[in-house]
């Protein structure tokens, strides 16, 4: 359960700055109701040219279709609710300069309020190098 | 019945200097309900395959994925 009085908090910033967003990233200003950004990503590396490697497919790494963790919450399933309240006395959250170099991954710069966030981000890597230009110990 | 009560008093702060926000991360200001978060990032060391070039495998009933277009050619 949750409650929250009036007013919400307006986010108040002076300077804001980011060089690089990639990969499912999101940067909002300004409220939101939900978001479920997800990303699927085979990074590859491979001392032959991508053209003549033959193609990848997601499929065939388990990591894309394994299921997500639940929450093991007893409190919860023995029915027992959290009631949780907020109190807003300054109706503003000051910020002078946020500076972000890079914002990636499914993951959000969010300068505003939101209700429900789901984010979901699986990346396999695959590095494969010929035999004599690696030193194997 | 376990009840939580926040006081937002004013809240001001000078500078942030963040390098990166990665693999399913949030960075927020402002106020947030319900936060889920998953990032799953597979590189163990045996994921270095240092050998001979051959190609990935391709999956079993390859032919039936829809909505994935091949790499290459």
């Amino acid at each position: 359960m949750l409650e929250q009085n009036y007013p919400i908090r307006v986010a108040q910033i002076g300077l804001v700055s980011v060089v690089d967003v990639s990969l499912g990233a999101i940067v909002q200003f300004g409220d939101r109701a939900e978001a479920t950004p997800r990303l699927n990503a085979l990074a590859v590396q491979r001392a032959i040219d991508h053209t003549k490697a033959g193609s990848v497919y997601f499929e065939s790494y388990p990591i894309f279709n394994r299921p997500l963790p639940s929450l093991v919450d007893p409190v919860a399933d023995s029915g027992e609710d959290v009631s949780i309240r907020r109190f807003n006395h300054c109706p503003r959250i000051n910020v002078g300069c946020i500076y972000v170099t890079a914002v990636g991954s499914t993951s959000s710069l969010l300068a505003g309020n939101a209700m429900r966030t789901t984010a979901e981000s699986r990346i396999k890597h695959i590095r494969q190098y010929e035999a004599h230009l690696v030193k194997l110990t | 019945m376990v009840n939580f009560t926040v006081h937002n008093c004013g809240l001001t702060v000078g500078a942030i200097e963040i390098l990166g926000v990665s693999a399913a991360s949030m960075f927020q200001i402002g106020d947030s309900d319900y936060v889920t978060l998953y990032s799953m990032f597979d590189t163990p060391p045996e994921s270095v395959i240092a050998g001979p070039i051959a190609p990935l495998p391709t999956p079993e009933g390859e032919e039936d994925a829809v909505g994935e277009s091949p790499m290459a050619g």
